[in-house]
C-alpha cells in the first residue's frame, strides 16, 4: 500500500524519461491483474484519482496552542493550499472564516421578522417551499437553539411545514443535502460539498437554486485592500465524492456555471450527453464509477470548452484491446503492427500505441489524438439496430435490409417526433396520459419526453436536435495531457491510452468521416 | 388506359375523398406504399396506381404528401433543413408514420 502514496515527483523531469522509475513500482506492477494495471497503475502521472486536499499553512509562527489568545499581529488566518503539499497553489485568500462571535450573536432564541437571520432567509430564498424551509432551519435549528422557550411554542410547526412543501418519505440524506445547500446559498459559498452524504440520487429541487447563487462582497473590516475587489460572478465548485448515485439529475446540468465537478466514487453506468451544457467547466472528476465509455460531449468540452482537468481512471472502460476497430487514426508506422494484431487475436500482445512527433504546430503535445474508430451501428426509424448492421472493415455498406438507396433525410416519425419534442406541454404528462394514446406512439413520445426532459440532444455530426439516433459508434481518443491536471504535453514515443467515447449521428449519413 | 405501372405519377387518397397526385418514386419513400404500387404484389392499386388512405383525413394526408417530397428533395443533401410540422397533426403523423413505415 506504500505505493499508492504520491511522492512528489522531482520537479519539471519527471515526464521526460518514462523509464526512470519503473523500478520502484516494478514489483508490486507485475503482481497485479492487467485491468488493474491498465486502470490504475499505468498512470503517467503520480497524481492521485481524489480530489485535491485542503492544507494550511503553518508561515504564522505564534499560532500554536500555548499562545492561542495571542493575537497575532497582521495574519488572522492561515493560508490555505489545495493539492499536494509539494504543488503551491493558495486557495481562495480572501475567503474569511465567519467571526466566531458573529455566529454566537445570530442565536439570541427570539425571532423577530426584522431579526437579521429572518431577513436573510427571506432574502436568499425565492419560491415559497425553499422559504418555509429556511424558514424553519433558521427557527430550528438545533445548533443554534439555545432556549427551549421558543421551541416549545412552535414544534408543531416543523411537522406542518414538511407536510405541506416536502413529501414525508424524504430521507435524511436528502435532507442534510438540502441544508448544505441552503446553507451555501445564504453565505454564499461557491464551493458546495455534498461529499460522503449516502446519496442514492439527486433529489429534485435540490441544485435547482443554486443558480441563484450570489457571492457576498468579504468587505467585513476597515482597511479595504485591492485585493477586496474580485469578481461577484460566480463559479460552482459541486463536490458529490463517495455517495451511491447511479442516475444524475438534469438539474445539475442546468448549473451552467460549474466550474468544478467532482463524482468521484459513485456508481455511476452512463454520464449524459447533456453534460455539454457545463460550458464553464474546467475540472471533472468521474473516476472510481462504473463506466464504460464516455459521451462524446465531454471531448468537445475539452476542445472547444474550458475543461482542462478530467480524471476519468479508474473505471471499468472497454479496453481498446478487446474492442472491434473498425479504422485506426494512428501514425502509419503502426499500422503493421496493428494489422499483425488483428491476425492473431489470441496472443496477448497489445498494440503499441505511440505517440510520434509531429511536423505541426507546438500544440500537438496537448490536443486529442484520434486512435481509433470502431464499427458503426445503423438504426432503424425506431431506434432499433438493424439486422447485421454492424461492420468490420470501412467503407462501410448500407445494411442490406435497407433496400431504399441512403436516404439523408429523416423519417416521417422523425420529423413528427421533433415537432412532438418542442410542444410546450409535453414535460407535464403524465404516464397515465400517455396511456391514453395508441399503444404504437407511447414509446416514442415517451421517448421525445426523455429527451426533451435531459435538454435535448444533438447530432455529434451534424448538430442537429434528434430524437431517435439512427447511427452509434465508438471513437478512442487519447488525452493524457489533459488527465490529471498534467503540466506537460506528451513527448515522442509516449505510449497512448485512449478511452472510449460513445457517438451518435440522427440519421444515416450522420457516420464519421474517413480520414 | 396506360399500364399505371408505367406512370410516372401516382394519385393518394384520403378517407373524405381528398386526391394528391405525387411522383411515384417520392410515395415509394414510404415501405406501405411501395409494396401496394409493386405490381408483383397483385394488389389492385398496383394496377391503378391510386392508394386510398382510409385512416387519414385530408389535412394529415395532405402533410403526408409534403413529406414525401420533402424527403425526396433532401436525401441527398447533406445539411437538411427541418420541415414545418403543425403541433397539432404531429400525434397523428406519428401514427401515419407508424403505418406507413416511413
Amino acid at each position: 500500500m506504500d505505493s499508492e502514496i504520491p511522492l512528489p515527483p522531482p520537479r519539471r523531469i519527471r515526464h521526460r524519461s518514462p523509464a526512470a522509475n519503473p523500478s520502484a513500482t516494478g514489483a508490486v506492477f507485475s503482481s497485479f491483474q492487467r485491468a488493474q494495471r491498465l486502470s490504475r497503475f499505468d498512470d503517467r502521472s503520480s497524481q492521485p484519482s481524489s480530489d485535491p486536499a485542503l492544507f494550511s499553512s503553518d508561515d504564522i509562527p505564534a499560532s500554536g496552542l500555548e499562545n492561542y489568545h495571542a493575537t497575532v499581529s497582521g495574519a488572522g488566518r492561515k493560508r490555505r493550499y489545495r493539492g499536494t503539499w509539494w504543488g503551491e497553489q493558495v486557495i481562495d485568500p480572501k475567503r474569511k472564516r465567519a467571526d466566531f462571535k458573529d455566529k454566537r450573536n445570530v442565536d439570541s432564541g427570539v425571532w423577530m421578522g426584522s431579526d437579521e437571520s429572518g431577513a436573510e432567509s427571506l432574502l436568499a430564498s425565492e419560491d415559497g417551499s425553499a422559504w418555509g424551509e429556511d424558514l424553519r432551519k433558521s427557527v430550528l435549528d438545533p445548533r443554534k437553539s439555545g432556549s427551549t422557550l421558543f421551541l416549545n411554542e412552535t414544534e408543531n410547526v416543523p411537522a406542518q411545514t414538511r407536510v405541506a412543501f416536502r413529501s414525508p418519505e424524504e430521507s435524511d440524506a436528502h435532507r442534510y443535502a438540502r441544508e448544505v445547500v441552503s446553507d451555501c446559498l445564504d453565505k454564499g459559498h461557491e464551493s458546495i460539498d455534498l461529499g460522503d452524504f449516502h446519496l442514492r440520487s439527486i433529489p429534485s429541487g435540490l441544485l435547482r437554486p443554486l443558480q441563484h447563487l450570489t457571492k457576498l462582497p468579504s468587505v467585513k473590516e476597515a482597511p479595504v485592500s485591492e485585493n477586496v475587489f474580485t469578481s461577484l460572478q460566480p463559479f460552482l465548485h459541486i463536490y458529490l465524492p463517495n455517495n451511491s448515485l447511479s442516475a444524475l439529475h438534469n438539474d445539475l446540468f442546468e448549473l451552467s456555471n460549474i466550474k468544478v465537478l467532482s463524482l468521484r466514487n459513485n456508481k455511476l453506468t452512463g454520464i449524459p450527453s447533456t453534460v455539454r451544457r457545463l460550458i464553464a467547466l474546467e475540472v471533472l472528476n468521474l473516476s472510481v464509477n462504473q463506466l464504460t465509455y464516455l459521451p462524446w460531449e465531454i471531448l468537445k468540452l475539452m476542445q472547444q470548452g474550458e475543461l482542462k482537468h478530467l480524471t476519468v481512471r479508474p473505471n471499468p472502460f472497454l479496453p481498446i484491446e478487446e474492442a472491434q476497430i473498425a479504422e485506426w487514426h494512428c501514425k502509419s508506422t503502426n499500422k503493421k503492427e496493428v494489422e499483425n494484431y488483428e491476425d492473431s487475436l489470441e496472443e496477448d500482445s497489445s498494440p503499441p500505441l505511440q505517440f510520434q512527433e509531429q511536423q505541426s504546430s507546438p500544440n500537438e503535445g496537448w490536443t486529442p489524438i484520434h486512435v481509433a474508430t470502431g464499427p458503426i451501428t445503423y438504426m432503424n426509424m425506431e431506434g432499433n439496430p438493424m439486422r447485421d448492421s454492424t461492420f468490420r472493415n470501412r467503407p462501410n455498406p448500407i445494411p442490406s435490409d435497407l433496400a431504399l438507396p441512403i436516404n439523408n433525410a429523416p423519417s416521417l416519425r422523425e420529423v413528427a417526433l421533433r415537432a412532438v419534442s418542442k410542444l410546450p406541454y409535453l414535460e407535464q404528462t403524465t404516464d397515465e396520459e400517455l396511456a391514453e394514446y395508441p399503444a404504437l406512439i407511447v414509446p416514442l413520445l415517451q421517448q421525445a419526453r426523455e429527451v426533451r426532459a435531459a435538454g435535448g440532444q444533438s447530432c455529434s455530426v451534424c448538430r442537429r436536435e434528434y430524437v431517435i439516433p439512427r447511427t452509434e459508434w465508438m471513437e478512442w481518443w487519447d488525452f493524457t495531457p489533459c488527465e490529471n491536471g498534467m503540466k506537460m504535453p506528451r513527448c515522442p514515443g509516449e505510449k497512448l491510452r485512449p478511452l472510449p467515447f460513445q457517438r451518435f449521428g440522427c440519421s444515416l449519413s450522420c457516420v464519421p468521416e474517413s480520414c | 388506359m396506360a399500364p399505371s405501372t408505367d406512370s410516372e405519377f401516382v394519385t393518394i387518397v384520403s378517407n373524405d375523398g381528398f386526391e394528391f397526385i405525387i411522383p411515384r418514386s417520392a410515395a415509394c419513400v414510404s415501405g406501405t406504399i411501395r409494396r401496394m404500387l409493386d405490381p408483383s404484389s397483385k394488389f389492385p392499386e398496383g394496377l391503378t396506381g391510386r392508394c386510398v388512405l382510409e385512416e387519414f383525413s385530408g389535412i394529415v394526408v395532405e402533410k403526408i404528401c409534403e413529406y414525401f417530397c420533402y424527403n425526396e428533395k433532401h436525401k441527398d443533401q447533406v445539411n437538411v433543413p427541418d420541415m414545418d410540422i403543425p403541433p397539432e397533426l404531429c400525434l397523428e403523423l406519428l401514427m401515419a408514420a407508424d403505418f406507413l413505415d416511413t
